[in-house]
Formats: structure tokens, sequence, C-alpha cells
């Protein structure tokens, strides 16, 4: 038969991510582009697991907020960027997880037990939503997330069963293996070992066949399909994944805290997710994390600030929507690419001006 | 598959686009090993019918039959003709576009390696999980990648981002992609349009090249010296109706296509 392509040769390659602005690197400057990156997930791995013994108390409960928040963002930064699908209720699976853990705790049942099926099950039931909403064109899934995040609202708030508008009570701590996460900082090192699974499984995929899949579908559709891409396929399966991610964090969420309400899961906390991702930068593990730990640390600014003295009631609600707003029409105007990207291509500029005057 | 069939047989397609038909009743047959070039006036249906074989615009009527390999040699005729396109790039169908379809924020190489799609099968779970045979399939995918960005001529370009290659370059790695897949069925859509000489003749090499190999390709051209020098057979397409159909040869000296062709030289 023919094959065009000559087998043998079997090169180890190194697969770098590409970014648009690559200015010609050879196998040198591959290698040497690689240790910054190594470098800089070794400080950020050392800081990250020093911080809950650095920190005070109260910081160290902002720590694992922004800690589960980056789990959620990884996902939903895979999503929109590679799907180039907008999830308007992202939170809706975070409350997925957190119910199904705070759910199956309080009935006797297991809680790694419960932890383990808290991203299954909003995996799967994104699955079940996306099969018939990814076939459609254009915002569908946005409209239909915020939607489903509305009336599993009204849903967890009108049944006795998941606790009504108080919600379910007196979740008891996760236990694994006899060892009792009490405190804040245990669950820090828990939502941190959370976020590095989720970091590695986002890394692995998007390096590898399905990741080059959907990397090609970003660009084009029609050509990542003929290519033999299975585009609605891949779309449902980083939907599922990005919606298991949520529902991971969800579950650590609801055993930290303790208790589930409705009112922990508001749709501004979906569109603060979005933000999260968009501002850090779409498709990206690194965007994922500075844009959440941006946001969180300056939501948590803007929180103080609202609940100083003489600020009425509804002040953070109002701040934080301000800010959303404002911070987005910065960024696509200034940064369309995302804090992450625009760092990237900044320094890969200079880079290529100190190296070749220019090239 | 007997000696009879076809490694493809469309017959009596049609496409309409708003009324209009774009492609109308449109029968052919490409044996296996044969260069099928399809030429015509501008809005004469030929990426229209293409698009139908490849799977990204499906007809109004009419079926297309392909003739898969199978594991043992080849299977019998396939109707293909509601299949998507990534199901039929799976059965060997693959297409190089008229335009520069790369895919951004990729190094050439990775550009080729999603190419092999088409006939590898590691999944989400396999990659996030590093299974054993996700790292020995990635192996062989990229050592295939390199060699056909080699065939290209592009293998110094491998690791620099696909977006900053030159137009003649995108083209030929838009080619070697198709040709990572390994097709049995080569779709190429006007791919000497907008290329230098230089690039033209290394193109045509190619083409010639992979001919010898024995790979059944489709061509949509303007040049008819490229065509008459690279096709057996000829199909010419007038206003989505297919005018005649021959060696180059014959349709050199054929009336029908000549009118069709001075008609659009007298009305432009």
């Amino acid at each position: 038969m023919n094959h065009p392509v000559r087998e043998g040769e079997m090169k180890q390659v190194t697969l770098r991510p590409a970014t648009a602005t690559t200015p010609a690197p050879g196998p040198g400057l591959a290698a040497r582009l690689r240790r910054p990156r190594v470098l800089a997930v070794l400080v950020v791995s050392v800081v990250a697991l020093l911080l809950p013994q650095l920190l005070a108390g109260s910081d160290v409960a902002v720590y694992v907020t922004l800690l589960l928040s980056a789990i959620v963002v990884t996902g939903l930064s895979m999503l929109m960027g590679y799907a180039g699908q907008v999830s308007l209720g992202h939170a809706a699976f975070y409350l997925i997880g957190a119910y199904t853990a705070a759910l199956s705790a309080t009935h006797d049942i297991p809680t790694w037990l419960g932890l383990a099926a808290a991203p299954l099950t909003a995996a799967v039931i994104a699955a079940l939503i996306g099969i018939p909403l990814l076939k459609l064109r254009g915002h569908q899934l946005a409209f239909a997330t915020l939607a489903m995040q509305l009336i599993l609202l009204n849903i967890v708030g009108q049944n006795e069963w998941a606790g009504g508008d108080i919600g379910l009570q007196g979740v008891p701590r996760l236990t694994v293996a006899g060892y009792e996460f009490a405190s804040t900082s245990s669950y820090a090192y828990l939502a941190l070992g959370a976020l590095a699974l989720v970091v590695l499984v986002a890394r692995n995929v998007i390096a590898s066949r399905p990741g080059r899949g959907l990397r090609a579908l970003a660009t084009s559709e029609v050509a990542a399909e003929s290519a033999g891409v299975p585009v609605v396929a891949y779309k449902l399966a980083v939907f599922s994944l990005s919606a298991g991610f949520a529902g991971l964090a969800g579950g650590i969420y609801a055993f930290y805290t303790g208790y589930v309400a409705p009112g922990s899961f508001p749709v501004l906390l979906s569109f603060e997710f979005v933000v999260m991702a968009v501002i850090g930068g779409l498709g990206t593990i690194w965007g994922a994390l500075v844009g959440a730990a941006a946001i969180t640390l300056l939501l948590q600014q803007l929180n103080e600030l609202g609940t100083a003295e003489g600020m009425p009631g509804y002040a953070p609600a109002v701040m934080s929507y301000a800010v959303y707003g404002v911070l987005l029409i910065l960024v696509v105007l200034y940064l369309p690419r995302g804090l992450v990207p625009s760092a990237q291509g900044w320094w890969e500029r200079r880079r290529a001006a100190k190296d070749g005057g220019g090239g | 598959m007997t000696a009879a069939d076809p490694l493809l047989r469309i017959e009596d397609v049609s496409r309409a686009f708003g009324g209009v038909y774009a492609v109308r009743d449109v029968s052919l047959s490409v044996a296996e090993g044969e260069t099928r070039a399809v030429i015509g006036p501008n809005g004469a249906g030929k990426s229209t019918l293409f698009n139908m074989i490849s799977g990204h615009l499906t007809a109004d009527h009419g079926t297309v039959h392909y003739t898969p390999a199978t594991d043992g040699g080849v299977g019998l005729p396939q109707r293909i003709d509601r299949f998507s396109a990534h199901r039929r790039a799976r059965l060997g169908i693959a297409i190089v576009f008229q335009g520069a379809r790369l895919f951004h924020r990729m190094t050439a190489l990775e550009n080729v390696m999603v190419g092999a799609h088409a006939r590898t099968r590691h999944g989400f779970l396999s990659a996030a999980l590093r299974l054993p045979g996700h790292h020995r399939e990635e192996a062989a995918i990229t050592a295939d990648a390199l060699a056909a960005l080699e065939r290209v001529g592009l293998k110094d370009w491998a690791h620099r981002s696909a977006d900053v290659l030159p137009l003649g370059q995108q083209r030929a790695l838009q080619v070697a992609r198709a040709l990572c897949a390994r097709p049995r069925l080569l779709l190429l859509d006007e791919p000497a349009s907008g290329l230098r000489a230089g690039e033209r003749e290394a193109l045509a090499q190619l083409i010639e090249s992979l001919r010898q190999e024995g790979l059944t390709m489709m061509l949509i051209e303007h040049d008819v010296a490229f065509v008459t020098r690279l096709a057996d057979r000829i199909t010419v397409l007038d206003l989505g109706r297919e005018i005649a159909e021959g060696t180059p040869r014959e349709i050199r000296d054929n009336e029908a296509v000549l009118a069709a062709y001075l008609g659009q030289e007298s009305a432009a």
C-alpha cells in the first residue's frame, strides 16, 4: 500500500505549548525556554505549600477560596479557550459537587466516597445536558447553563431533602483513611492537592492527542473535523471535564464549610469564574491560576471595603459587579488575550530583541 | 474489492444553496491509484463537490460510495454520504483546503500531528492518566509527523509556530497534515493557487511522487498545464453540471469545454 509517511526515525521530540509569537526557537532555545518554566513551577509549588503555615488564620480561609476557584477556573478556561463555549452557570457544577458531598455525608455514606462522587456527578450531569446543547451553534450553552443554575437553585431551595433555603447543616468533616481534615490549613492542603491533580490532568490532556484536537478545533472546527477530530464529542468531553473539576472543588467546599445552602452559589459566582478565566487568559493553565488569584485577592479587598462601617448592605455585591465590568472592559480593550499570554508575548518579544537584534 | 469497484463512486449528487444549484446530478468514479483533476470556471461547483466527498456538506440527493481498506486488504464499497466529516477522515479521506487553514498557536509539527487523529485512538482518559500505550502512540505520531514535514520540505520549521509560516509553506504544511493521516484518497482544492513558480514546481513534484506510490488523488486546479501534467483523467464542471470527462488529451479537444471557458472569458 501507499504509505506516504515513512516509518522509522523515532526521534524523541519535546512538545512545547506553542505561543503565537514564538521567535524561531531551535532545539537550543527550546531547552533554554524550558528552564524558566520548570523554575516557575518549583517556586510556585514551594510558596503554595508554605503559605498555610505563614498566613494568619483568616487569610488561610481566603487562600482556600482562592485554591477552590483556581480548580474551577482551570476547567472553565479549557472549555472557553478550546471548545469556544462560555458557561455562565459553572457555579451550578460547583453546587452539584457540594450538594453531592453534603447529601451523601449527611446520609452516613463515608465522606471520602462523597468527595469522590462530587466530580463524577457533576461530570455526568454536564455530559447529559451537553449532548443536546453542544450540537447547537452560537451561545446556547451560555444561556442554557445560566438557566440550569437558576433552576437548580430553585430546586435545592424549595425541597426538603436538600434543606431548602437554609441548606444542609452539619456536614461532617472529611475523613480519609482515619485522618480527619479538621483545621482550615488541612483544607488548604487538600485543596492544593486537588488543584495539583486538576492541573496535571489538564496539562496531560492539552499536551497530547486529544489536546491537539481541542487546540485545532479552537482555530477551525471544519479543518479539525477533516483531520478526524470528532468535534462535538471533544467539546462534550471538555465540558464534562470542566464540570468535573468544578464538582471536585464543590465537594471540598462542602466539607470545608460544614454546610451548603443555595445562597453560597449565586449567579454572581458563575460570572466571577468567567471573569477569572478571561482575565488570566483563556486556554492556559497559568492564566487560570493567575486569574483566580488576582480576582480572589481583589474581592477580598473589596469585601473589606464594602463591609466597612457606614457602607450599605448591598455594597459588596454592587462593587463586585462594578469591578467585574470595569476589569472585563479593560482587559478586553488592552490585553485581549489575558494577563498570562500577554506577559508571555511581551517576554518573548523582549527576548527576541535581545537575541537577534529584532529577528 | 473486485476490479470493478472504484475507490470512489459518486452518483447523481446535487446540492443547492438558496434554490440555486451549486452541483447538479454529477456522477463520477475514481479508480484506485488514479489522479483525477476537476476543472471548470469559477462557480462551477468544484469545491462544493469536494466538500460533499469530504463530508463538510451533505448532498441534497445522490449517493457517494467509497471502498475503505480493511485489515486484510480492501473491503466492500460503503455508502458514506451521510457520514460525518471526521468519520470519513477515519476511513482514509483527507482534504487540503483552498485557503490556508492552519491551527493557530501550535507549532508546525503539532499541526501535522493533528492529521494523525484519523488513524489513532488514544483519548482523554489515556492522555490524562499517561497510560503506557499513550506514550507509544505519541512517539509514533511524532515520528510520522516529522517524516511528513520532511517530505514537504518543512523539517526545519517543525518547532516554529505555524502562524509565522509564509503562504507557500502554509500550503505545504496542510499537505503534510493530510499525509500524516496516511490517506487512501487525498483531495487537493487548488493547492497551487497563490504559490510562486518554485513552490508550484515543488508541489507538482510532490504530487507526482505520491501518484507514483499509488495514492489516489483528486485535484482542483485552474492551471491547465499543471493539470495536464499530473492528472490521469479530468472531469470538467460548468454551472454545477458535468460537461465532460476524459484523458487530458480528450478534454483539450472537447468543444463543450472550450465553449464553457471561452464563454467565461468573453463574459469577464
